[in-house]
Order: C-alpha cells, then sequence, then structure tokens
C-alpha cells in the first residue's frame, strides 16, 4: 500500500515537475527573445539604420519567438467580425507596425534598459503569466507578460505596463471605434497615424 | 499470486492512460479554443461610467489645443536651456515637497511601512540631498523609491466609488473621486493654506511656485502624452481607458 502511494506520488511529482520546467522553458525564450529585440535597437551595427528598417528587424527578432497576431486579434476581440477578410489582414498588419514604431521610438536615445524575468504564474488552463522589472534611466517599471498555450504554441496575448493593459487599452479604443465606424475608418485612421510624425525621434516614454 | 502481478501493471497503465487522456483532452480544448479566446472579455474590465462623454471630448480638444501650443513651446525651451541634472534636480525638489501628501496618504490607508519610507526619504533627502534636489536616499535599500500615494487613492481604499469619468480644462483626466482627492491633496501641500508653511503667502509667490512646479514635471508628462497620441486610434478613448486601469491599479495595490 505504501508502495502504491509512493510511486503514485512519484507519476505526479514527475508530472508537476515536467510543468514547471515547461514553465521555466517559456521565461527563457521570453528572456531570449527581450535581449535580442533590445541588441537590435542599442547595437553599434544598426545605430545608423533608417527607423522603418530598425524596426523591420525589431520585428524580425519578435517574429521568430512569437506571433504578434495573436495579441493584436485579442485586442480586437469580437470586433473583427465586423471586418472583411481584407480589412483583417490590412488591420493586422498596419497595428503591428504602428506597436514596432512606438516601441523602437520610445526606446531610443535612452540608455539599455536592464530588464529581469521573475516569477511565472500559472493563472488558468492553458495560461501564464511572467512578471517583470524594466529599470530605465534609474526608473524602475512593472511590466507583466500574459501568455497562452495556443495552436501555434505559446503566445503572449497581454502586456501590462504599471497596472495598464495594452491589449485592453486598446480593446476599449476599437470597441468605441466601431460604435461610430468601420472598418475601412479604422484603417484610414491607422494610415493617418503611421504617416504623421507624432511620434518622432524626440519622444520618450 | 499471478493476478495480482499482472493487476499491478495493469493498474499503473490506466493510472498513467487516465493522465494521458486528461492532458490530451485539455490540449484538444485548448486547440479548438483560440477563436473563442479572442472574442472573451479582456482580464482588466474597461468599463467606465462616462456619462459627460460629449462635454470630456471637447475639454479633452481644448486641453490638447492648450498643451501642443503653449505648454509644449515653454517646455521646450525649458529642456533646450536646461542642463538634464538640473531638470532632474527641479523635478526632485518638486517630488520632496510632496511628502506630507504622500506620508498622510499612507497613514490614512494604514501603510505604516510606506508611511516609514517616505519619512526616511524625505529626512535624508531634505539634509544631505540639499532640500530635495538630490535623491541620496536611493542607495539604501529600505528607503528605495516606492510608488507615490494620494488622497484620490486613499478614498478609493475606502471604497469610494470613481463616480463619472471627467477631463478636468487644464488639469487632464481625473474621476468625481480623484477631483475631491485633488483638493484633498491641495489641502495637505506644504505650499497652500490651511497648511502653508510660509508667512504673508501671496498668490504671485504662490502662482509662480506652482508653475515653475508644473513646469519641471511638464517635460514626462507632455512626452507620455505625446506618445500615448502618437499610437492611439482614439486618443480620447486610450487616455481614459489608461487612466481608470493605472488608477484602478493603484488603488487595488
Amino acid at each position: 500500500m505504501i508502495s502504491f502511494f509512493f510511486k503514485t506520488f512519484l507519476v505526479f511529482g514527475l508530472l508537476l515537475g515536467a510543468t514547471v520546467s515547461a514553465q521555466e522553458a517559456q521565461k527563457e525564450k521570453l528572456q531570449g527573445m527581450i535581449d535580442a529585440t533590445l541588441d537590435v535597437i542599442y547595437s553599434d551595427t544598426h545605430a545608423r539604420l533608417p527607423a522603418k528598417e530598425k524596426q523591420a528587424k525589431v520585428r524580425e527578432k519578435l517574429e521568430s519567438s512569437y506571433d504578434l497576431d495573436v495579441m493584436i486579434r485579442y485586442a480586437i476581440g469580437k470586433n473583427w467580425r465586423r471586418m472583411s477578410e481584407g480589412e483583417q489582414l490590412e488591420v493586422l498588419e498596419l497595428v503591428k507596425q504602428l506597436v514596432l514604431k512606438a516601441y523602437v521610438i520610445g526606446l531610443e536615445g535612452k540608455d539599455r534598459p536592464s530588464v529581469s524575468l521573475g516569477e511565472v504564474t500559472e493563472t488558468g488552463k492553458s495560461r501564464i503569466e511572467i512578471e517583470s522589472t524594466m529599470v530605465l534611466d534609474t526608473k524602475t517599471y512593472y511590466i507583466l507578460y500574459r501568455l497562452r498555450q495556443m495552436e501555434s504554441g505559446w503566445q503572449i496575448y497581454d502586456i501590462v505596463a504599471e497596472n495598464v493593459s495594452v491589449s485592453s487599452n486598446y480593446r476599449g479604443q476599437i470597441d468605441d471605434h466601431f460604435r461610430k465606424g468601420s472598418g475601412a475608418d479604422l484603417i484610414a485612421r491607422l494610415e493617418d497615424l503611421l504617416a504623421k510624425d507624432e511620434i518622432n525621434e524626440d519622444t520618450k516614454i | 499470486m499471478k493476478t495480482q502481478k499482472f493487476k499491478r501493471p495493469l493498474t499503473w497503465a490506466s493510472l498513467i492512460g487516465l493522465l494521458a487522456a486528461t492532458s490530451l483532452t485539455a490540449q484538444v480544448q485548448n486547440l479548438t479554443g483560440d477563436e473563442d479566446f479572442y472574442i472573451e472579455d479582456v482580464d482588466e474590465s474597461t468599463d467606465v461610467y462616462d456619462p459627460f462623454e460629449s462635454v470630456n471630448r471637447f475639454t479633452f480638444k481644448f486641453n490638447d489645443f492648450v498643451l501642443s501650443n503653449t505648454f509644449q513651446p515653454l517646455t521646450d525651451v525649458y529642456t533646450a536651456i536646461t542642463p538634464d541634472p538640473v531638470e532632474k534636480g527641479a523635478s526632485n525638489f518638486f517630488h520632496n515637497l510632496g511628502y506630507p501628501v504622500r506620508l498622510a496618504s499612507n497613514l490614512l490607508q494604514c501603510r505604516f511601512e510606506g508611511a516609514w519610507v517616505e519619512t526616511g526619504r524625505f529626512a535624508i533627502n531634505s539634509t544631505v540631498g540639499i532640500v530635495g534636489v538630490f535623491t541620496p536616499a536611493d542607495v539604501y535599500e529600505c528607503f528605495a523609491p516606492i510608488k507615490s500615494e494620494d488622497v484620490g487613492q486613499v478614498f478609493g481604499a475606502w471604497g469610494i466609488g470613481e463616480g463619472p469619468y471627467l477631463i478636468l480644462p487644464f488639469l487632464g483626466p481625473s474621476n468625481l473621486r480623484d477631483l475631491a482627492g485633488f483638493f484633498g491633496d491641495r489641502a495637505l501641500s506644504p505650499l497652500n493654506e490651511p497648511l502653508g508653511v510660509i508667512d504673508d503667502w501671496k498668490w504671485e509667490w504662490q502662482f509662480a511656485l506652482s508653475g515653475t512646479g508644473y513646469t519641471a514635471r511638464s517635460p514626462q508628462i507632455i512626452e507620455r502624452y505625446k506618445k500615448l497620441k502618437g499610437s492611439s486610434i482614439d486618443p480620447y478613448s486610450s487616455l481614459k481607458n489608461g487612466y481608470t486601469q493605472y488608477r484602478r491599479g493603484a488603488v487595488a495595490e
């Protein structure tokens, strides 16, 4: 009888160990992606690259680890169905460009931030949260990465910076937009934003 | 005996099979759930009570105009002529002056550790840090910077609701509770009555000091605002959502 309990305990222990090690693997993957993108932004070889080329290189690094569509689809929510297939693809691409532009330009002109990942918490079925702290210009920011296991593997679906969820913020804006506007209007607005120089070289976080 | 020997591997096979099946079922449910996942509610609720939206949107545009045409040029000049260390020192000085507000807000929420850290930082920065221009307290782990508390957060911690969302002229996003908190902050400030620390405090001096304080903090505010505006589909909606999430998070902490 004791042997039975011992073996059962062992099986569950092994399964738990496998889960914990899978979560740690996600942490390592995330840290790798963050380091790789910061390397692109802050490396001497890329220092003189035009903004768009630098953004393309950062995008390459991000997309080699994660599917950015997941986070954008999550932010769009049910409004996705209000757009035609062509509009859906265009919105995905434009939002991706906008987010990358804000990310790269927001960090430029500053010292390289140091990012360290903390605890991994299982928040639900196939969902985890990874805590992180970013020290930028002597200030510490708390950032939470939310991941979910999708068909394509573990993907980031939300980033919460200082209590503000990026997905929730965009979901709110897109919900408000679709109360009066259409998919075509959204595309026009996104194109307008990308063409404008509101986020210029002087804009910092 | 033979049957017993046979049964054990069967038991183990069943147990492992059951676990594998459970795991597989979970995986399959997950794989078929991607589309459902995209349309589910986001973790942070975005419902904001905004009955004055049309007035708020008008005030938002007014503030945007004032910020872009008045404060931004002033801030550009300020940042251009002020060396970075001076800019930082001025910002530190005004932050240090806000100590009574942060102390009272911590105490009113029974956050005694926060009150202790704020007091330690104030004592060190006001003396060694020359009236708060420098922040030598940062080097002590026990007095590392903590998140600022204010009277609006106190009201939130006491269970008072947010009330309607508001955009205040010149001041930006708020809600009824935080507006009341704003007056509480002003009442606790050593620069204002009734706790004013300087006798014969003329309004011209008050105005000048408040203006300088705003100017010292404005580069950060304007940079954040420009970033929000540049990456938002609807800047009004983005600010409303961002402000509400931030404040709810601050109250919940």
